[in-house]
């Protein structure tokens, strides 16, 4: 009788697992099981781990990881740009509700109409470009998207753009979340300005700055394909190429499914790594907290 | 020319409708051959078919064409719906092979000839329509050599694309040249734009940011360096003497010379940051001389620039092979029927239809590309530079080489490898390297393809 006590919650929540094992488990284990296996489905040959061996002999492969690496950058510049803003906003300076808003902009247009418009701008003799030359500063004038140099450090930018906004709005509402009275007796104490943002503000939100830094981690890690491939479809010569990007290419356009697999492990394994920081970070400041 | 009043127009229609209908059930009868208790049914087929089909951005034009056709034959055969949806090049093999993997999707489906075409018939996607249609009819489709294997036809085509070097005489005539002399060779090519270079006029537009130049480059030119095509397909499959280190010093060769024009200034600045069809359209802005296009937007620009002031001709010789005199003609898009499909017999029955003469007449019409069919009314043909480009295409031996590498190797290798010249991020040597790269992880990451490529590759 106790024993069937103890079991029948469980048959609650199995709808819920099974659903879960069917969504999440399942694929997991059909993408592992792939990334053993050479040709298309239906027509799959076991090949052992030469798949895993071959990304790390793919030059695109070890590039597409680079990029991502190099993209990550984007994240402590767009978190500090999204904090000075926030925090010029939070001074609530004449229209910071309109300022808030045109800054949020960005981060609700499409990817797909954003690389578009961004490819136009961009191009060799585009709209920026040709301003620049009009403004006789052709010297800054580059081939932004057609150059193996600048395109990542452009995608970069365009990235920076679109999501800055999700930081400002984010920071600013945990600004205006933070308790006055700890203000106001800053500034009884003599606090400076910068003293108040420095030391009273930014550690207020701290958690949120946490929050905020390893999601866009994830973003750029796993969620960047749209910029890529409406902006250059990885080129010129995969010189742009993400393992998105990457897993698409090989999965979708040549049907190489088992080395897509075993790139999908790869990025798994990495944004997995994040997320156990993050988790460990969180629970290391809730103990701190105690 | 004999002018129609509008009654005789209406009366012509009527015929027209008669002669369609007759045209109709024979086509019909001529579909039945491996299901004759369809003989019977008088080509009252009942169902549904979907059609996944590509070509607008080949010849603009074709998907309104294909809905005019669709519509005609729903009419004929009420029983009958025709779901026709329109493919983005971009995504043309890979929702195709995503749906070959579910063995779901379309009927019907367009890919580009040769191994686009074969790969989804070696991947048991597809099924030769020859088995479909009689010989009698199939005799009459033009280039089917680009898609028969093992004495099958696995695809039928609709149309043939050339892709003739144009020029704008009015530049030649700008730059001190002969304006009705298109370059012949190398060397003239070298002069005319050396020429047009020292007047301030960008000799060549293209665009090459999709990798598209860089592939016509190799379709071009490094066909003008092989003796045969089996040199390329011993290569790429190992099968044959002609071996990849073989292969990689004619790519070596032919990226050289990519490079030498792109040092030269002969390639409009751009080119890297441009695809295909932006870089086409500064030859109608008359910013550049020369390209290489296609037949249809020949057509297109004659009415931009006019017709007095545009030329086309075969492009001009860089390669000492058997192949350099080819010309470069394809079906480009290949209708075949899928393995999975209910009716094949009735797939088969509406590619047919779309071959009788009133079809192939109103593509003309619509799209001012050539009907792939012998039965095409060439009198209907009347722009001189039509007739010369038909003439072109038809007349010679024609290959488009990139239809000989396999999907994968187009991909990951011939877009990529023309890009790290037009970016300047490399040199030839770089560029072969990514060939010589992704042919050999293709032949292990695609066993089963590369076994049938194999095959297909011993039997020349």
């Amino acid at each position: 009788m106790r024993e069937r006590r103890r079991l029948w919650p469980y048959g609650f929540v199995l709808p819920a697992i099974v659903a879960l094992a069917a969504a999440f488990v399942y694929p997991l284990i059909e993408v592992i099981r792939f990334s053993f296996y050479s040709g298309s489905l239906g027509n799959l040959i076991y090949v052992g781990t030469a798949n895993y061996d071959g990304l790390w002999q793919d030059p695109v492969f070890v590039g597409s990881l680079l990029n991502n690496i190099k993209l990550l950058a984007t994240v402590p510049i767009m978190t500090i740009l999204a904090l000075i803003i926030a925090l010029v906003l939070n001074a609530q300076i004449r229209g910071w509700r309109q300022y808030r808003a045109i800054v949020f902009l960005p981060y609700i247009l499409p990817a797909t109409a954003i690389g578009l418009t961004f490819s136009f701008l961009l191009a060799e003799n585009g709209v920026l470009n040709t301003q620049l030359r009009d403004w006789h500063l052709g010297f800054l004038a580059q081939d932004w998207l057609g150059s193996a140099t600048h395109v990542v450090p452009t995608i970069g930018s365009v990235i920076i753009w679109q999501q800055l906004g999700f930081g400002v709005v984010v920071f600013a509402a945990a600004l205006l979340a933070v308790p006055q009275e700890l203000v106001e007796a800053a500034r009884i104490d003599g606090a400076t300005g910068w003293q108040i943002q420095w030391s009273i503000l930014l550690p207020q939100i701290r958690r949120v700055i946490e929050f905020f830094m390893i999601v866009e981690a994830i973003t750029v890690l796993s969620a960047i394909f749209t910029y890529v491939y409406v902006l250059t479809k990885g080129g010129p010569a995969d010189s742009s190429s993400v393992m998105e990007y990457y897993i698409f290419n090989n999965g979708f356009d040549n049907g190489a499914i088992g080395l897509a697999s075993a790139a999908v492990d790869v990025l798994l394994l990495l944004a997995s790594v994040l997320i156990v920081t993050y988790l460990r970070l969180r629970a290391r400041s809730a103990d701190a907290g105690r | 020319m004999l002018k129609l009043t509008k009654a005789k127009r209406t009366s012509h229609r009527r015929l027209r409708g008669m002669l369609l209908g007759a045209a109709m059930g024979a086509a019909g009868l001529l579909g039945m051959t491996s299901h004759p208790a369809r003989a019977a049914d008088n080509g009252a087929y009942a169902g549904n078919i979907t059609y996944w089909f590509w070509g607008e951005s080949d010849i603009p034009g074709i998907d309104k064409w294909m809905t005019g056709r669709v519509a005609a034959y729903e009419k004929l055969h009420p029983d009958v719906k025709i779901n026709v949806v329109p493919q983005s090049t971009d995504t043309l093999i890979g929702a195709f092979r995503l749906a070959a993997q579910s063995k779901s999707g379309p009927d019907i489906d367009s890919q580009w000839a040769t191994l686009p075409t074969l790969t989804p018939y070696w991947n048991g996607a597809a099924v030769p329509i020859s088995d479909y249609v009689p010989s009698s009819e199939t005799a009459n489709w033009v280039d089917t050599n680009e898609n028969t294997v093992g004495g099958k036809i696995i695809a039928m085509p609709i149309y043939l694309i050339g892709v003739p070097l144009v020029w704008n005489k009015a530049l030649f005539k700008q730059a001190g040249l002969d304006p009705n002399t298109p370059p012949k060779t190398w060397s003239d090519f070298l002069a005319d734009c050396a020429a047009l270079k020292s007047h301030g006029i960008t000799p060549l537009g293209m665009g090459n940011s999709d990798g598209y130049f860089g592939a016509w480059m190799f379709a071009i030119y490094l066909k003008q360096e092989l003796n045969s095509l089996g040199e390329l397909k011993d290569a790429v499959g190992n099968t044959g003497s002609f071996k990849l280190a073989q292969l990689d010093t004619l790519l070596q060769n032919m990226y050289g010379m990519m490079q030498n024009l792109m040092a030269k200034g002969y390639v409009n600045t751009d080119v890297a940051s441009l695809n295909l069809n932006q870089g086409w359209e500064l030859f109608p802005q008359k910013k550049v001389a020369m390209s290489f296009t296609t037949d249809g937007n020949v057509l297109t620009w004659e009415k931009a620039v006019g017709a007095d002031n545009i030329g086309v001709a075969m492009p001009p010789i860089w390669g000492s092979g058997k192949l350099a005199p080819t010309y470069d003609v394809t079906q480009s898009s290949d209708e075949f029927i899928t393995t999975w499909s209910k009716d094949k017999a009735a797939d088969a029955a509406f590619l047919t239809w779309l071959h009788i003469p009133d079809n192939l007449a109103s593509l003309y019409q619509a799209t001012g590309a050539f009907p792939a069919d012998k039965r095409f009314d060439v009198s209907t043909i009347k722009d001189p530079l039509a007739k010369q480009m038909f003439e072109m295409d038809t007349k010679n031996t024609s290959i488009w080489l990139e239809n000989y590498i396999p999907p994968e190797v187009d991909n990951n290798a011939d877009i990529p490898a023309g890009q790290v010249i037009t970016s300047k991020s490399g040199g030839p040597e770089d560029a072969v390297k990514i060939w010589n790269r992704v042919i050999k992880q293709w032949r292990v990451q695609q066993i089963p393809e590369y076994m049938q490529f194999k095959k297909w590759a011993s039997n020349g």
